[in-house]
């Protein structure tokens, strides 16, 4: 009888804190940007931060959007270098497509000004139904003036948390509550950074953060849920960074392997491992734009990542005698490319991710910088440590957070755990990393919708009062 | 195996044998019907039958008795009176029934948010404080005027600006000190205003100081915070009327030592880099101190035993001797006797047999992770006496039965412990010494110390305290007044001894000056006096010298008398003269070897002892006893 579940009227709801008020959350990051609703514990709504640019005009959002098709050009809005905001237009555009036309119920618009019986619009829906309704809405919008203007807030019921980088500049947080505020009319937002959402989701407010994202990796102290901004250390030994040593990897193979995104094969035919591939490819009457291409190869690559590529576990660097021939010894994986071209991986699964951790292992990647010594990861870490008091050190090493999709590589995190005993030997070193993927990928948003659904969160929203009173200012005096 | 068979192998009386007849019908009855392992089943419980009640879930029937309309809920609005804008409303979802009367107006939910907030406004009393309001707590941050601030806030390392900058800091990371250092970015107001804000380009110098401006460390951010908080604390409270608590704070914050602070910060840093193998040297030093420390604690329990074992006929014959003036409180005193007696030696033969008996394999499987590295050696001799230490305990423990013991070991977990305070505020405290049983009056110690002396004695140590002025009798005999009693007593003491030798020694004096008098009238001239001096001088000499220069005159008779105090004055000598064995030159030996022992005056007094052998060897000798004494007791009277 004790196993008997709670009915939900008795379910002590107080005792965790919680008290829903509807908030969105938003987390956007340079692979993927996730957005869903406070309080549960994955994202409703995942699309990939690459859009589509329909012959520069019209913007597509989404996996299924993204198809070969003439004069589609894939962007991101986010910056490569920095994972912060670039292009601010497609940004919004984005974040609307996914927090209002995703997440919101669909509104009642009067017929007059639904934008389907407006005559110049009407040219535009041309299959891309659901775009074309958003652009005429908005351009309805504006042409029936600001008389509904109150009305024409799509988030006026719902406050929204956004995340950020913790190296975020001031103006773009300024811009991300203007958005905000101006465009949805939130009735209450709030900023919080990445590093300390992953750490609520790990349900710590003090720890050291390690997140291994699709372009950076950054290693973040956070004291009491904030971060000490002088630990902050970043790297780009992330995700992408892989990618290019598989690349790299794959171009001075013996035979060279070729990169044939899924899109191109139209049919193949099943080969023995290291024979050449036979495929037959599809033909396109138009040009699949360069930008297109390198964005389903990166898929590809991620696959590859995904189920070959592995850390060695340690103890000491994979490049350290006898290492190699003992992975040589053991069974590798095999991988087969879209074009039925396969492959048995055994020591190189290891090399490609070892730059990582050593960078006189990492592999030359043409037209880009080869990875210093302080971006490896130990040295991130020991750096972002001895930027921090030395009294909360130990706390940290105790409290270790491993968030970010790249950190879901096999033996990550032994590797992590024997290069930090190497380094801090009389410490406790404790790593805290999610077991379930997707806790591991979505853990700033998880953290996030924790946040925002906290009772005794509702002090900190910056509601639409402070921000009309204050401008778009308040943001950095209150997030912290 | 029947039950029956279970009773007879246990020992234990059959049922009645008029029972069983009648038993054995009832149970013949249902036997038949069991076979296989139930029959066994029922043969293990006999005549008490186990109880297997098969369980009857009630999962469905439950599912479907307890069904009650669903619920209602609705989206309420909210406020929450710790925000600084307590004008935003937020929504949730609540139970319909639990709410209070008055009703939010049904109108909100469809309406919209413009409607709904004018709505808001008039029903604003109506609308409930968010719950969680009430975790909202803030920091005191000390608050200063202008004038607080040049009076008596005023320091040379921080102007007022910056000191509310930390201020300001300090309240908006609620006193999180590590990251009030981490955000601490002070850019003087001078610099800022000069550069009138955006001109990166050309403002060289003006940055060039702003980089110049060393920045602050946690402690001195530390120290001025406290520095000001105490200040502006004694401000508003003088620290005489401040209660404990806050006195507790204040002085907590005044003594905040920032170089201290710093010094533990860097070997905290030092603790962490260190390697692997000093950590575990480390370890293993703690693990010997451990050690060290259950020897000491085992040292203790056996001279507490020794201490018990002396205490326990006493405590006996102490009390009233009635309880065993019949046979049958002589039996009892002897019963007891016997059983303490056992019971002490039962325990000390398991003590004495299991610290032999166990071979240091027990120790080390008892101590398994201690340290591997450690010498084997060290690690048996602590194990056997952690071993035998730790049974020795246990032996205690167990061989003690009687009540008031246990009683005392199982005591002291309880009672809570005072701190050193505390116990001076009870007048709690421990003895080192030996109590004899039963409660005794304090004053009784200072009576005892008089009366066990003469009646004379007695007399004159009264007469020296009327002297001073202190009643013979205490009024308020606390422990600190009894002590000093007693020290005082002690000393009056001492001090009418010396008295009494220094009378005796003034006579003796006298009547040896008297007849030095009639000497001196007998042979006017000849004066032995400075020729004892001179020998003096010559016996000092060669201890720096090295004792080559030997005096002549010293020759025999000084190596009588030196030789004769050299053993006297310390055995530590030994080492000081072993180079010198060989020379064996007496007077140079122990002139030597005495100035190292810094006895001069026994010396001295070998010397004079040489001239007049024959005369007072014993009186000169007291004479110089006498000095030093005197001395002594002028230190004492001053005291």
């Amino acid at each position: 009888m004790a196993q008997q579940p709670l009915t939900t009227a008795s379910v002590p709801t107080d005792i965790y804190g919680g008290d829903e008020v509807s908030a969105l959350v938003l987390d956007a990051g340079y692979c993927h940007t996730r957005a869903g609703f406070a309080g549960e514990d994955v994202p409703k709504s995942v699309l990939p931060s690459f859009y589509g640019s329909v012959a520069g005009t019209r913007n597509v959002f989404g996996d299924e959007c993204l198809v070969p098709r003439a004069d589609l050009e894939i962007k991101n809005y986010m910056s490569r270098a920095e994972s912060v905001v670039e292009d601010w237009d497609a940004a919004t555009n984005i974040w609307e497509h996914m927090l209002i036309k995703s997440l919101q119920p669909e509104r009642e618009i009067h017929p007059s000004k639904n934008g389907l019986n407006d005559p110049d619009t009407k040219a535009a829906a041309d299959g891309e139904g659901d775009v074309a309704m958003e652009d005429a809405a908005a351009a309805a919008a504006v042409a029936s003036g600001e008389a509904t203007e109150d009305q024409e807030k799509p988030l006026a019921e719902s406050p929204l948390l956004m995340t950020e980088a913790p190296w975020n500049s001031g103006k773009a947080r300024e811009k991300a509550i203007e958005i905000a505020m101006e465009n949805w009319g939130t009735p209450a937002f709030w900023l919080t950074r990445t590093p300390v959402a992953a750490a609520f989701a790990a349900g710590k407010a003090s720890a050291l953060v390690i997140d291994v994202g699709g372009a950076n990796t950054s290693v973040t102290a956070v004291h009491d849920g904030m971060i000490l901004k002088r630990s902050i250390q970043k790297s780009p030994a992330g995700g992408l960074w892989l990618s290019s040593q598989i690349r790299s990897m794959w171009d001075s193979c013996e035979p060279k392997v070729d990169v044939v995104p899924t899109f191109m094969v139209e049919s193949k035919v099943p080969v023995d491992a290291g024979a050449p591939a036979q495929a037959k490819l599809r033909k396109f009457p138009f040009d699949v734009s360069p930008s297109f291409r390198a964005y389903e190869e990166e898929r590809l690559l991620t696959e590859f990542k995904e189920s070959v590529v592995e850390v060695w576990k340690g103890p000491g660097k994979y490049t350290n005698p006898g290492n190699e021939e003992l992975v040589k010894s053991q069974p590798g994986r095999i991988f087969e490319m879209p074009d039925g071209a396969n492959q048995m991986w055994r020591e190189q699964r290891f090399r490609v991710s070892e730059g990582m951790w050593d960078d006189a292992a990492a592999l030359p990647t043409p037209g880009a910088d080869p990875i210093t010594k302080a971006q490896t990861i130990p040295e991130l870490i020991r750096a972002c440590l001895n930027n921090v008091d030395v009294d909360l050190r130990p706390n940290l090493l105790g409290n270790i957070v491993v968030t970010g999709g790249s950190s879901l590589l096999t033996g990550f995190n032994d590797r992590l755990n024997s290069e930090l005993s190497a380094m801090y030997p009389g410490m406790r070193i404790k790593l805290h990393a999610a077991g379930l993927t997707t806790e591991r990928r979505f853990g700033a948003w998880i953290g996030g919708s924790i946040l925002a659904s906290l009772g005794t969160f509702h002090q900190m929203w910056i509601s639409k009062k402070e921000y009309d009173e204050n401008g778009a200012g308040i943001i950095e005096k209150r997030c912290k | 195996m029947a039950s029956h068979d279970v009773r007879d192998v246990l020992n234990l009386p059959a049922d009645g044998a008029g029972a069983r007849p009648s038993k054995k019908q009832k149970t013949s009855a249902p036997r038949p019907n069991l076979k296989g392992l139930a029959r066994e089943v029922q043969n293990l419980g006999g005549d008490n039958p186990i109880a297997i009640v098969p369980q009857i879930s009630s999962f469905k029937k439950r599912r479907f008795a307890s069904r009650k309309p669903a619920a209602k809920w609705e989206m309420r609005p909210f406020h929450n009176s710790a925000r600084d804008d307590a004008t935003l409303i937020l929504r949730h979802w609540r139970r319909k029934d639990d709410a209070p009367p008055a009703q939010p107006p049904p109108d909100s939910h469809d309406g919209q948010p413009a409607d709904d907030k004018m709505a808001v406004d008039e029903s604003s009393a109506e609308i409930e404080d968010s719950s969680f309001a009430k975790f909202n707590v803030k920091v005191h941050v000390p608050q200063y005027s202008d004038d607080q601030y040049n009076s008596s806030l005023a320091n040379s390392d921080w102007d007022k600006d910056e000191t509310d900058y930390l201020m300001d800091l300090v309240r908006d990371f609620d006193l999180r000190w590590e990251l009030i250092w981490d955000r601490y970015d002070y850019q003087p107001d001078i610099i800022q205003s000069t550069e009138g804000g955006d001109l990166p380009g050309d403002d060289n110098p003006s940055s060039a100081v702003v980089a110049a401006r060393k920045p602050r460390t946690m402690e001195e951010l530390k120290a001025r915070y406290y520095e000001v908080a105490a200040k502006m604390m004694a401000v508003q409270k003088p620290v005489q009327y401040m209660n404990a608590d806050e006195f507790n704070l204040h002085k907590v914050m005044t003594s905040f030592n920032p170089a201290e602070e710093a010094r533990r910060k860097k070997f905290a840093e030092n603790q962490m880099s260190r390697s692997k193998e000093e950590a575990r040297e480390e370890e293993a030093l703690l693990v010997e101190v451990k050690r060290i420390m259950a020897r000491q604690e085992k040292f203790n329990l056996e001279r507490r035993e020794l201490y018990n074992r002396l205490d326990y006929p006493h405590a006996e014959t102490t009390q009233d001797l009635s309880a065993f003036k019949t046979s049958n409180g002589l039996q009892t005193l002897l019963q007891n006797l016997m059983t303490a007696d056992k019971s002490k030696k039962r325990k000390s033969i398991m003590a004495t047999a299991d610290g032999q008996s166990t071979p240091a394999s027990a120790g080390a499987s008892a101590h398994p992770g201690s340290t591997p590295v450690a010498d084997p050696k060290r690690e048996s001799i602590a194990a056997s006496t952690t071993a035998s230490n730790h049974r020795d305990s246990i032996g205690a423990a167990e061989s003690r039965p009687e009540k008031p013991t246990k009683k005392g070991a199982a005591q002291p977990a309880e009672r809570r412990k005072l701190t050193e305070q505390e116990e001076q505020i009870y007048g709690v405290f421990t003895t080192t010494e030996r109590l004899s049983s039963g409660p005794t009056f304090r004053y009784e110690r200072i009576n005892k110390i008089l009366t066990t002396k003469s009646n004379a004695q007695h007399q004159r140590i009264t007469n020296t305290l009327a002297e001073l002025d202190i009643p013979g009798r205490l009024n308020m005999p606390t422990k600190d007044v009894v002590d000093q009693m007693a020290k005082l007593l002690d000393n009056i003491q001492t001090l009418l001894e010396l008295r009494k030798i220094s009378d005796k020694l003034d006579g003796e004096i006298k009547l040896e000056q008297a007849k030095k008098a009639e000497k001196d009238k007998l042979n006017a001239p000849a004066q032995p006096q400075p020729a004892a001096s001179e020998q003096a001088s010559d016996a000092q000499k060669p201890s720096e010298t090295n004792g080559d220069a030997k005096p002549e005159a010293a020759s025999s008779t000084t190596t009588d008398a030196a030789k004769a105090a050299a053993p006297s004055t310390d055995s530590a000598n030994a080492s000081a003269e072993a180079p010198h064995t060989v020379n064996g030159e007496g007077a140079a030996e122990a002139a030597e070897a005495k100035p190292k022992d810094g006895n001069a005056e026994v010396k001295k007094e070998a010397a004079e002892d040489k001239p007049r052998p024959g005369s007072s060897g014993g009186h000169k000798r007291s004479a110089s006893v006498l000095s030093t004494v005197s001395d002594q007791s002028a230190k004492r009277q001053k005291k």
